[in-house]
């Protein structure tokens, strides 16, 4: 517990997972000079009738689904005080901002006119829904790294003058941020299940409600903590420190009451609207519906409910892996699976090209979390060689 | 400690999630839709197939030279769809089951092209307004504002916007423009009812064109069925279609009656008009905050 | 591809030989059925006097029931023998919306009005409200296109095309294609062909291949391209099946 965030420059760098990791972002480099030469027709499977793709299902709506862990850790850390759960809001946050970074990031890949991406700044649409997410999600990426600078500084300010000065400059004001970036993620975590509400005719009845933001907001909610217990346990294995288990399981209590509101919200309005029996009709998007449902949310959140689960390291890995991927499959569900075009000739698969950008993306995380863990006072660790 | 925590987490909540319940009054949603713009009506019992209104798009919009040209009736056998190359493209249905006296069934030819909706779903989406539906009726692309972020082709209901794929750097959309430049001139008409020879494309204002489309129905019933597809379609549109089948079954998507962007719309205006539920989530959670840094300091005192 | 530039290439060979050859500018073609330099078409061009000819544009119309509207003219009278203009040209400012892409047409009137048992109110449907007795050519009543002040009547052009290929499809008679009663009106191909100064043979036939593809494509399928059997105007081979086209006169494989 007295153990502080520092640089881990003990641990070795070039593991197996990081050479894998620049072998994905070599090829996604190499994707994406064709994009650029030969065009998105060329790279992507994308059509008239499937205008967006994995890069916008995976790369930015599961991608701003699985940051949530940012603002989530910052709200019971921060806003309420908890002081208990401090060592996990600088990998949440760095994590965010990394997740964030690539969702800007593949948005500027996968627009036709990348180099226009900042024209919604100037020429303005208020109704449209993906302006303001559009909006949340610049401002937000901003706030981010704002919120990160103190870690930077941390570790480079005496070198960097301006670093320090901008820091202790900022270090007022950062409760501004911090609330900002609640606020701002509420928005655009619900604004992204919106999107599609204007494509009544498109997406399936299984995920068209007008619920559809809360269900998103809500389901945000859920996969924060989860995503935080998953990347913890993940580099606290990778690097061999202490697993924080006592926080990790304190957090998975939460997340069964913000589980439960999510499978409630959903459940209630397949109910709702009769489409609940629909589930079990067989065909692939029921089926698709159905595992997301069950083991997306039912099953974990049925394991959490144990003492042992939660208490378990591996167990608990699992049962958020589940929430996790679930989610992950919700936003696929709504953007890919559930869309319907009436015109199209065939279902939409994704390209090699577009599933190598979006591995390499992923890949970019890692490697990028690592090299940020590696040499700024990101994740709590004794003090070197002090370790077991 | 805990649970007074857990309640303020909820509210919070409750802040973001039930105001999304307050849009169900749809009172509050206004139509922009133009009071009488130009519009189009289309006799499909009156198109004889001839290809000319493609023709004349081509022209009128400088397109691509065609793989075959318009001239060539080979086309009809496949269903076409508008393209980046094309905007209107005609398609040959035998869908009526009529028969001449040879037995030969009988083709219908219908023309497709963007709707130009009353109020367009795409216009709506698109996140830098560089679809915007005019006074005159026409849904206008600007391509100067063009991000090319596709939202408009996912938000479509009649999956009308095409894009260029094969343009790596400057991508535009591409649909029809209601040939907005010659409609504002005075008495100028769109290039495809200007060429059409039998007048299956009759050009003029919506309201009169909805009276012609009644008056044709109501003097010839059995040529006609009562119905005017876009009178009331995705809340109206500006091409209107009538026929002696329902269009769904000439290749139309079944679509809604009420305004496409309505419920987005709704949804956006309530939540966000004046910022207020943000503002009012911003106050919350400093509030919030403040309490509990009060209570910290208090209790390291 | 290549075959088609060939042959043509042939062709054009045979032509700008025959051409550069030194009595190429004296040779003219012998017209062995000359037209009377006195005689002209007096018929075309009293129908395009007679399409020059402007009606004020009837704004009321007397309508009445097509059966009742024959029995009443029947009665009266009204027959083939009023038929003023037998042929006619349909050339109108009203017509030409767009662009002339074909020529006008050469309307038989009387024979038209022959075929249809001299029933003149199958196309003279309507007459002037004060005069229902009135016979007016269509362009009285139906001028412009897309009228606001009159929503409903349709212009002159879509009036001939319905009535036109309405009865030939009906009839099962007469032509419903677009070039079965108009001509083609040939754009100019000066601005069209783009050619270096003194172009090849090959050039030319690329140039005109450009446009017309389809062309190329028909003459692969024709004699001209395929023959095998006799070529009887070949001079000491009249009988001889292995000179044709096909075969070794040129080399197409």
């Amino acid at each position: 517990m007295k153990n502080r965030p520092r640089p881990l420059l003990d641990t070795p760098f070039w593991t197996p997972g990081m050479l894998v990791a620049t072998g994905f972002m070599i090829a996604g480099i190499i994707v994406l000079a064709f994009r650029y030469t030969k065009g998105l027709g060329y790279t992507t499977n994308l059509s008239y009738s499937y205008p967006w793709g994995i890069w916008i299902a995976i790369d930015v709506a599961s991608g701003v689904a699985l940051a949530a862990g940012g603002f989530t850790t910052a709200f019971l850390a921060h806003i309420l005080g908890k002081k208990f759960y401090k060592p996990i809001t600088r990998p949440a946050l760095l994590t965010a901002a990394l997740g964030y970074t690539f969702v800007a990031l593949g948005v500027f890949v996968d627009i036709g006119r990348s180099w226009a991406i900042w024209k919604p700044i100037i020429f303005q649409n208020h109704t449209s829904v993906l302006f303001e997410v559009g909006m949340c999600v610049m401002t937000y990426l901003t706030v981010l790294w704002i919120e990160f600078l103190p870690v930077i500084a941390e570790r480079y300010g005496e070198k960097i003058s301006i670093l320090k000065s901008l820091n202790k400059g900022l270090d007022k004001f950062m409760w501004i941020f911090i609330v900002l970036g609640v606020v701002l993620s509420c928005m655009h975590q619900s604004s992204l299940g919106t999107l599609l509400l204007i494509a009544p005719t498109k997406l399936s009845s299984l995920w068209y409600t007008p619920i559809l933001p809360l269900l998103f907001l809500t389901s945000a909610f859920a996969v924060g903590y989860p995503m935080v217990i998953v990347e913890t346990t993940i580099a606290t294995s990778s690097l061999k420190l202490s697993s924080e288990m006592d926080i990790l399981s304190k957090l998975s209590r939460i997340v069964i009451i913000l589980l439960g509101i999510y499978i409630a919200l959903k459940l209630g309005d397949l109910i709702y609207r009769g489409k609940f029996w629909n589930i079990f009709d067989g065909t692939g998007q029921s089926n698709s519906l159905l595992i997301e449902i069950v083991f997306g949310a039912i099953v974990p959140w049925i394991m959490l409910l144990f003492d042992k689960v939660r208490n378990s390291r591996r167990l608990l890995f699992i049962a958020s892996l589940l929430i996790v991927l679930g989610v992950l499959l919700n936003r696929i569900n709504v953007f890919i699976v559930g869309f319907n075009p009436h015109f199209a000739k065939c279902t939409y698969y994704p390209s090699i090209g577009e599933i190598l950008v979006t591995c390499s993306f992923v890949s970019a995380i890692f490697f990028l979390y690592r090299v940020f863990v590696t040499f700024c006072p990101v994740i709590s660790a004794p003090k070197e060689g002090g370790r077991k | 400690m805990k649970h007074i925590s857990r309640r303020e987490f909820l509210t919070s909540i409750g802040v973001a999630g039930t105001s999304m319940f307050l849009p169900k009054d749809s009172q509050a949603w206004k139509s922009r839709a133009p009071e009488n713009p130009f519009a189009c009506l289309v006799d499909v019992t009156r198109c004889i197939g001839c290809r000319k209104c493609e023709l004349a798009c081509n022209e009128a919009n400088n397109l691509p030279e065609p793989e075959k040209d318009f001239e060539d009736k080979t086309v009809f056998e496949e269903k076409r769809r508008p393209s980046d190359k094309a905007f209107t493209v005609v398609n040959r249905f035998f869908s009526n089951k009529k028969q001449d006296k040879e037995g030969n069934l009988l083709p219908t030819y219908v023309k497709i092209q963007c709707m130009h909706c009353q109020d367009p779903a795409c216009a709506s989406a698109c996140i830098t307004g560089a679809l915007s539906k005019q006074p005159n009726g026409a849904v206008y692309y600007d391509v100067k504002k063009c991000i090319g972020c596709r939202y408009c082709m996912v938000a479509c209901p009649f999956e009308i916007p095409a894009y260029e794929y094969f343009n790596p750097i400057t991508p535009r959309v591409r649909k029809c423009t209601f040939c907005f430049e010659r409609i504002s001139k005075k008495g100028g008409k769109p290039a495809c009812a200007s060429v059409c020879p039998t007048e299956a494309i009759t050009f003029g204002r919506r309201k009169d064109l909805l009276q012609i489309a009644k008056n044709r129905i109501k003097q010839d019933p059995g040529r006609y069925i009562d119905h005017i597809y876009g009178e009331k379609e995705v809340g109206g549109t500006c091409w209107l279609y009538i026929s002696d089948q329902p269009m769904e079954e000439l290749g139309f998507p079944s679509v809604p009656k009420r305004p496409i962007p309505k419920l987005t719309e709704t949804i956006q205006s309530t939540l966000f008009t004046y910022l207020w539920s943000p503002i009012v989530l911003f106050g919350v959670l400093s509030g919030i905050m403040a309490i509990n840094k009060h209570k910290e300091e208090g209790n390291e005192k | 591809m290549k075959k088609i530039i060939f042959l043509l290439t042939m062709l054009c060979l045979v032509v700008s030989n025959s051409y550069s050859s030194p009595d190429a500018t004296t040779k003219i073609r012998k017209d062995y059925h000359p037209r009377p330099s006195t005689w002209v078409p007096k018929d075309h061009i009293k129908a395009l006097k007679l399409a020059q000819k402007k009606y004020e544009f009837v704004k009321d119309v007397f309508k009445e029931d097509i059966i009742l509207r024959q029995m009443r003219f029947r009665h009266l009278g009204i027959g083939i023998k009023d038929i003023k203009s037998t042929y006619m040209v349909l050339q109108s400012p009203f017509v030409n919306t767009y662009e002339d892409i074909y020529g006008p047409v050469r309307f038989m009137h009387g024979a038209h009005a022959k075929t249809l048992n001299e029933n003149c109110v199958i196309c003279h449907h309507y007459s002037p409200k004060d005069s229902p007795n009135k016979i007016l050519p269509c362009r009285a009543c139906h001028q412009d296109a897309f009228n606001p002040e009159h929503a409903g009547r349709i212009g002159l052009k879509a009036a001939y095309h319905q009535r036109c290929i309405g009865c030939h499809k009906q009839r099962q008679k007469g032509p419903i294609g677009c070039t079965g009663c108009h001509l083609k009106n040939v754009p100019d191909h000066k601005k069209l062909v783009k050619l270096p100064k003194d172009p090849t043979p090959t050039q030319v036939t690329q140039e005109c291949l450009r446009c017309h593809k389809n062309a190329g494509q028909e003459m692969l399928t024709s004699a001209h391209w395929l023959w095998r059997g006799p070529s009887p105007y070949t001079v000491n081979h009249l009988k001889c099946t292995k000179h044709g086209k096909g075969t070794d006169v040129l080399n197409n494989d």
